[in-house]
């Protein structure tokens, strides 16, 4: 199915490489308005408390202070992702459920008076236990943090197929392990901020976000606004990976100081706040039962999930879904048992990053199997492949899967990486292992209930046909979706990728796109700006029939024509407009887009894409469809110090199924990008916090550890020929999450073949293998 | 996050330097390359009322071999003067190998021998391999200077011996017997990371046996610590993998780390054995790396 395209397949320069590389680009910090004030948000400094008073008054006379906000200023209307869960107000009205929880703002000439201002606010408690551990929240007589979830259970999931408990009295071999995650956090560099101003009844915002249209939605119905009376713009983002998908505060406070004052408003955060902020990674507690048969195949799977979510809901019920609901896209498994609880704590709420609920899992699945295979002697490698899913199915949970390729994925990763050689055979402190993972390519459902489509584009070609303007709200956070929607875009009129400009990022002048999560823009918006292209193609393609008769250039019956011209004749590519058969028969793109303006006005195509009804009727079904799921297989080798612990990725492979690659090079970043994420929280990041206070300890880059590009392994990033989708634009499918789901599980097995010993803890640290080791040792196996 | 309102002076000569320190006492704090000291004051540790940076003090900021004697390392040498430094290269390349492994390349251009030893943070890189070397200090004060032996110079986390009018010029690394040194440090990731222990060893071997040996560690106790037990066990032995594995068990019980946030007391203690027997054989085997 591979065609001779332009732009789609090529490594195109990225649209913004001029801006950032030379210090250009604006990020939402480097704005400036005339006569523009500084806010911060005013915090909790303990975990749990019911709030007795509030002392401004010494702030407010700080010289410099313009103003300050607490939650009688604000509306008291709760918000969060589902209305089931509305649980989150602008400011803390009553109580206080964080260290860090947000109780008001502060604004003032400029940054330096805000933080002096905030230490003179004087904020009563009467202090409640602090809940910092799920087990301490679901103990009978433990503090209820919410009025509205007893117990401190914020959700529960139970999704039954087939009979388990029946199926594993049947199976060959059962096992149970259990496992436990980390909380990690995003780490983009940007920090969240936030500009506003007011124009009558109209707001403006600049915030650093994954989804403008979100925030208008949800910020224009907790302040009581008509969306179309809040602008919501987007500029340069500095990365997000799910942190910038939810507010975070800086919005609401940043709209309303500057209501309040008449004058425009920045509310930024410093990097500890962003840390404080969190919405990173639920830690998540993980038991797991698995029965097979002789040869490996899986008869029956029991997962047990407790998510500690810290406090407010967000983005969490998305994340306890997608914890059980993508295993059974990797590996089909008729009797599926997914039983789960997210647990309110009084630390800072967890949410969506890279991959959402699905990571941890992952890790714990991979690593199970492995163990799995092992007592029954069967292969790492040939566990997968006797289970991976196939092609064109229907999973158990009824979605439907077109292409998918995980079979060939492990086979490319076993080959390349020398498996059968390596696997068990290099010795002590040397290992390698695999991992599978996948995600899928756009949620199937909006965020919120609407019937608007997912995603709306438009091109407008500039008055003498010398620009293509792309419009599309998908809003690029760093990953280069302007990039590939414009390659898209392009390739579908036939015109110059190099002459287009992307119009995002504002919910004023570009078009509705849902915005950067699940893994979804280059399909979903991909789709609506090929279809907005290929519309304008039609538009020129019928333009120059029309003006190529009038010229006397082409006469009926002249050779290589049967009949008059018309449309079908001929093509438009890189500009050119030509006729099939004749080549040499040409007009440029340019001269006909303008005529098309001298004859009708603005020359514009439009698309949008919805991606339909899909699959699925159990209660929570929309959380895991899509209209199409990537596959990969990583293989991770490493070496370790049997005596101190310390680890070394060496090398990896990393193959992933994810359609036709628009942009290589933008393609093997995401691969590159999402290992080190997934290397990363496998043995490096946790994010601490005082166990009796629950102050964040480690909010800091020296303390939260990274891995640096001395840690890196070389990642050889490798694709399928075969991988098409047919649901997604060219035959595009997703790699931004998918990507980081194998890397835990490849690397945690990569550790076992090196100190056999099975690390069922994150993050996997130097100083736990090297625990591990000992105690081995102590008890003399 | 910004810095608290000083007084600040850039004095042109150390006794300048000196006399402005004397002046002001308590109040005032030395300014080096700010890579700890900024840190501090922003994070509302630190709130020093006046300033003295030495940045003008040309002077301290050279690396030169004085023939017979020694190698004199000017205090206000940036860790990269430190790691491209040809004389030190040659002569103590451990020294400039310690000063590599530090935070990272940004962090090196600033920073400073004198900030790294009188911040006397308890992990800090450059004082184990100092001492292992019998470096001296030399303090210059309002009423005069004096020597010190490096590891006589830290009083304590953050606390170092040093008068308020004091200036830390120069560290002496004297030429010695010793046939071969190395320091290791071991941090949490490859680059940036603290060390949560560093171990630097200096030995003299001849004909097989161990005539000398200094061991020093570091983020094990308040300050850098010799291990003079193990010294004294070493002190002629025959070289053999044994001996050099039982002197890391001994240096293992020489230590008195703290748990925190990087690491458990029990780990780094176990990583002190490791590493002084690792340490050690380097420097058996390689001389001065
Ligand atoms: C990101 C980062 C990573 C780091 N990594 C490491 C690491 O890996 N290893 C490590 O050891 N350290 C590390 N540090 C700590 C620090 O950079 C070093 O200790 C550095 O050597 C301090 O030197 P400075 O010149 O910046 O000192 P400053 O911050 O200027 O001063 C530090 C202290 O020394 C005093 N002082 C400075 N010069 C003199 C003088 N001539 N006489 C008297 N007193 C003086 C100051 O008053 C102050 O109390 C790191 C710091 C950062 C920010």
């Amino acid at each position: 199915m591979k065609e001779n395209y332009s732009y789609v397949g090529h490594s195109v320069d990225r649209n913004d490489s001029y801006g950032k590389t030379t210090g250009h680009a604006q990020y939402v910090a480097d704005l400036k308005f005339p006569g523009m004030l500084y806010g911060k948000l005013i915090r909790s400094t303990i975990a749990h408390g019911r709030i007795k008073s509030i002392d401004t008054s010494e702030a407010e006379k700080l010289d410099g202070v313009v103003a300050v906000i607490t939650a009688k200023d604000v509306p008291s209307m709760k918000y969060g992702l589902s209305p089931a869960r509305f649980d989150e107000n602008i400011f803390c009205i009553d109580k206080v459920r964080y260290h860090g929880d947000k109780i008001g703002a502060v604004c003032a000439i400029d940054e330096e008076t805000c933080y002096k201002a905030l230490k003179l606010i004087k904020v009563e408690y009467e202090e409640l236990e602090p809940v910092l551990t799920w087990q301490d929240a679901v103990k009978e007589g433990a503090p209820q943090i919410f009025d509205e979830y007893p117990g401190n259970v914020n959700t529960e999931i139970h999704h039954h197929f087939g009979d388990v408990d029946e199926a594993l009295k049947d199976a060959y071999y059962v096992r149970t392990d259990k496992f436990q995650g980390q909380r990690a956090y995003h780490a983009f560099i940007e920090n969240h901020c936030a500009a506003a101003y007011w124009e009558a009844d109209k707001a403006f915002l600049y915030t650093t976000t994954q989804s403008v249209h979100y925030d208008q939605y949800h910020i224009a119905r907790v302040l009581g606004m008509k969306m179309g009376n809040l602008t919501v713009r987007a500029v340069n983002v500095g990365a997000g990976f799910g942190g910038k998908l939810d507010t975070c505060g800086t919005e609401f406070a940043a709209i309303i100081l500057a209501k309040l004052t008449g004058r425009p408003v920045k509310v930024w955060f410093d990097h500890y706040e962003t840390f404080l902020n969190g919405h990173g990674r639920h830690p998540m507690t993980m038991t797991l039962t698995t029965g097979v048969d002789k040869k490996g195949k899986i008869v029956a799977h029991k997962f047990d999930c407790v998510l500690e979510g810290g406090a407010y809901t967000g983005l969490g019920i998305a994340s306890s879904y997608y914890a059980g609901s993508l295993l059974g896209i990797l590996y089909p498994i008729e009797n599926y048992k997914f039983d789960c609880q997210r647990i309110v704590t009084t630390l800072p709420p967890c949410g969506a990053q890279r991959g959402h609920g699905q990571p941890q899992p992952r890790f714990a699945f991979e690593s199970h199997i492995d163990l799995v295979g092992e007592a029954i002697g069967v292969d790492p490698i040939d566990m997968r492949l006797i289970n991976a899913r196939k092609g064109n199915s229907i999973t158990t949970a009824g979605y439907e899967v077109k292409s998918y390729n995980l079979l060939a994925a492990n086979r490319m990763a076993r080959d390349a990486s020398g498996w059968t050689e390596k696997r068990g055979k290099m010795g002590p402190g040397r290992g390698i292992g695999v991992g599978n993972g996948g995600f899928v390519t756009g949620a199937g459902f909006c965020q919120y209930r609407t019937d608007y489509p997912h995603s709306v584009g438009m091109v407008k070609v500039f008055d003498d046909g010398t620009r293509a303007y792309v419009y599309s709200n998908a809003i690029d956070i760093g990953q280069g979706s302007s990039t590939v929607l414009m390659q898209m875009a392009a390739e579908a009129m036939g015109y110059p990728y190099e002459q287009c400009q992307m119009v995002t990022g504002d919910t004023d002048l570009s078009t509705l796109d849902f915005g950067a999560y699940a893994s979804r823009q280059t399909l979903m918006a991909g789709w609506a700006v090929t279809r907005a292209g290929a519309e304008v193609k039609k538009k020129i393609l019928a333009k120059a029939c029309e003006m190529l008769k009038a010229s006397g250039r082409v006469k009926e019956g002249f050779g290589y024509l049967d009949g008059p011209l018309t449309t079908e004749d001929l093509e438009c590519k890189d500009g050119i407009v030509y006729i099939k058969q004749e080549p040499a028969v040409k007009l440029t793109f340019e001269e006909v887009a303008r005529k098309y303006f001298v004859d009708h006005g603005a020359l514009v195509g439009r698309g949008w894409y919805h991606p339909g009804k899909l699959g699925g009727n159990h209660k929570g079904a929309a959380v895991g469809t899509s209209p199409a799921y990537s596959s990969a297989t990583q293989v991770a080798e490493v070496k370790v110090d049997m005596e101190t612990g310390e680890i070394e990725c060496v090398d990896t492979w990393d193959v992933h199924d994810s359609g036709t690659i628009i942009n290589p090079k933008l393609f093997h970043g995401q691969v590159h990008g999402a290992f080190y994420m997934g290397i990363g929280e496998t043995i490096w990041e946790e994010v601490k916090f005082d166990p009796k206070t629950g102050a964040l300890l480690n909010g800091n880059f020296a303390e939260y550890r990274l891995p640096t590009a001395l840690d890196m392994p070389p990642v050889e990033s490798l694709t399928l020929d075969e991988s098409y989708e047919p649901n997604g634009p060219y035959g595009c499918k997703e790699v931004g999450e998918g990507a980081t789901t194998p890397t835990m599980g490849a690397v945690a097995n990569a550790i076992y073949d090196a100190i056999g010993i099975s690390m069922t803890e994150l993050p996997i640290t130097y100083e736990k293998v090297w625990r591990a080791l000992k105690e081995k040792k102590e008890n003399g196996k | 996050m910004y810095l608290p309102d000083f007084e600040y002076y850039a004095p042109e000569s150390v006794a300048e330097a000196c006399q402005l320190l004397a002046q002001f006492g308590e109040k005032a704090k030395v300014l080096a390359g700010g890579t700890d000291m900024v840190v501090k004051m922003k994070n509302e540790l630190l709130a020093p009322e006046v300033v003295v940076s030495v940045k003008n003090l040309e002077q301290l900021k050279k690396v030169e071999y004085v023939a017979g004697k020694g190698v004199s390392v000017g205090a206000l040498c940036t860790h990269n003067d430190l790691v491209k430094s040809d004389v030190l290269k040659e002569k103590f390349a451990s020294v400039a190998n310690a000063a590599r492994q530090m935070a990272n390349n940004q962090v090196r251009n600033r920073g400073t021998i004198a900030g790294n030893i009188v911040s006397a943070v308890p992990s800090a890189d450059l004082p184990p391999v100092l001492i292992a070397l019998n470096a001296t200090a030399k303090l210059v004060g309002a009423k005069g200077e004096r020597t010190l032996a490096m590891e006589d110079v830290f009083a304590g986390p953050g606390k170092t011996v040093l008068a308020n009018d004091e200036v830390l010029t120069e560290i002496f690394i004297p030429e010695q017997k010793m046939t071969g040194s190395n320091y290791i440090k071991f941090g949490l990731r490859k680059s940036g990371a603290l060390a949560v222990v560093g171990v630097a060893v200096a030995v003299q071997v001849e004909n097989g046996v161990i005539k000398d040996a200094r061991v020093a560690l570091g983020a094990v106790a308040a300050t850098p610590v010799r291990a003079k037990k193990t010294e004294e066990f070493l002190k002629g032995k025959k070289v053999t993998d044994d001996v050099l594995a039982e002197a890391g068990v001994i240096a293992s019980g020489e230590c008195k780390p703290i748990s925190d946030i990087r690491a458990s007391a029990e780990y780094r203690t176990d990583l002190v054995r490791i590493f002084t027997k690792r340490a050690l054989r380097k420097a058996v085997d390689e001389g001065h790396v």
